[in-house]
């Protein structure tokens, strides 16, 4: 358990720090957007095993996006970038990318098949992943963008000297 | 009215902060931010300013307080790669003016050397990206050759989105072009039986495209409820969506890959 841990820490790390070269940000801010993108998906990975209370993943996302948010506004006084920075790269792995995946694949298949049955089953995929990935997105900005607005005063004064 | 090199007028300061604006929300600046940083240097300035934010324009009108003399501008807000380096320098720029540690002339000229400044390294940034993506596959569940795979189709995708934008060419196209180059790639890890993950291989290789910081900006907007450059920044995100959904399906027709 606690290897699987490490493991979803440390590659949330790795593609949160290339997620966000992406966006071209201070060197300076690498350091604390593997921290806070390891810290927010393996948050989410314990609330979401059954031993630990086994939250539903849009519930989970949304606690963890939001630990993500404080995260960056308490990181972003420190290291006097806006807490914004922090937010993209940090909830990339969190973003539902397989099931908007199959979400899509469900209605290409819907579109190519004439039965009823086959059609259901592919209506059926297409609505529930499709859903899946509308909740778990809006949990995410939502839940980490609040913070932001929450501690104004820190967020828009990080990059005062 | 006399004026000092350190002591603009409203036509002058309404111009520069246009200028401004239109750079920080080319930047991937959010409204809120927009709006502080630029009441921020008016406030300095001795003038009150009022912004109107628009997907696509920015209307800045700027008043002197004590002259009562008015100044207006609209501009096109700047298409220019999201960086959230020129975002801090330039948020930092106006804290720096705000708090009298620079000029209005000296504001400018930093102003002109933060926005001409070049950004991150293409080869580290594409080396990382890739690096990225391959991790992402592992935290979907896929094994080391799918991860092997997904690194190598970001590496052709984003390279290929990396020529494809130093020549202008329109953002949607690359979306596609690029999807489907990835995916085409990635799906040899299914059709060659390279390993037991090919769904997360193809599923994870486009992921790099995603348009993440307009859809987290469009909800930032949202709850400032600038719903209209919300709405604009959410439909940007869309089509972008749209067109990396229409190029991985491309690949994944070709290369006659399931779905389920």
């Amino acid at each position: 358990m606690l290897a699987q841990i490490f493991q979803d820490a440390l590659f949330s790390a790795i593609a949160a720090i290339g997620f966000s070269a992406i966006s071209n940000p201070p060197r300076r801010s690498y350091p604390f957007t593997a921290l806070i993108a390891a810290t927010g998906h393996s948050l989410r990975f314990v609330i979401m095993q059954p031993e630990w209370g086994g939250i539903h993943i849009v519930v989970a996302t949304a606690l963890a996006s939001f630990v993500i948010g404080l995260l960056a506004v308490f990181f972003s006084g420190r290291s006097n970038v806006p807490p914004e920075t922090y937010l993209f790269p940090s909830l990339l792995p969190m973003v539902p990318g397989i099931f908007a995946y199959k979400a899509f694949g469900g209605l290409a298949m819907c579109l190519f098949r004439a039965s009823e049955t086959t059609f259901n089953h592919y209506f059926y995929l297409f609505a529930s992943n499709g859903m899946m990935a509308f909740f778990i997105l809006l949990s995410m900005a939502v839940g980490a963008i609040i913070p932001i607005f929450m501690f104004k005063r820190i967020s828009f004064q990080a990059t005062r000297r | 009215m006399t004026t000092t090199t350190s002591d603009p007028t409203p036509r002058q300061l309404c111009d520069f902060l246009a200028e401004y604006a239109s750079c920080l929300f080319g930047s991937g600046a959010t409204c809120i931010r927009l709006e502080k940083n630029v009441t921020r240097m008016a406030e300095r300035a001795g003038m009150a300013v009022q912004l109107s934010i628009l997907p696509r324009h920015i209307h800045v009108s700027v008043r002197d307080r004590a002259a009562g003399d008015c100044a207006t501008q609209l501009v096109t807000t700047a298409e220019r790669p999201v960086s959230f380096d020129i975002n801090t320098r330039l948020s930092r720029l106006s804290w720096d003016y705000a708090d009298g540690k620079i000029d209005f002339v000296g504001m400018m000229g930093r102003f002109r050397e933060i926005v001409a400044s070049p950004g991150s390294n293409p080869w580290a940034v594409l080396v990382l990206a890739s690096l990225a993506n391959a991790a992402f596959c592992r935290l979907f569940g896929g094994d080391f050759v799918a991860m092997a795979v997904v690194f190598v189709a970001t590496l052709a995708g984003f390279s290929l989105k990396q020529t494809m934008a130093e020549r202008h060419i329109d953002v949607r196209l690359i979306f596609v072009v690029c999807s489907f180059v990835s995916a085409v790639l990635a799906a040899s890890d299914g059709l060659f039986s390279l390993g037991s993950t090919p769904d997360i291989a193809l599923g994870t290789s486009i992921l790099y495209l995603v348009p993440g910081i307009p859809f987290i900006n469009s909800f930032s907007d949202m709850l400032d409820r600038h719903y209209i450059c919300a709405f604009g920044r959410m439909m940007n995100a869309v089509v972008l969506t749209a067109c990396l959904s229409i190029g991985l399906c491309c690949g994944m027709m070709l290369m006659k890959v399931g779905m389920f």
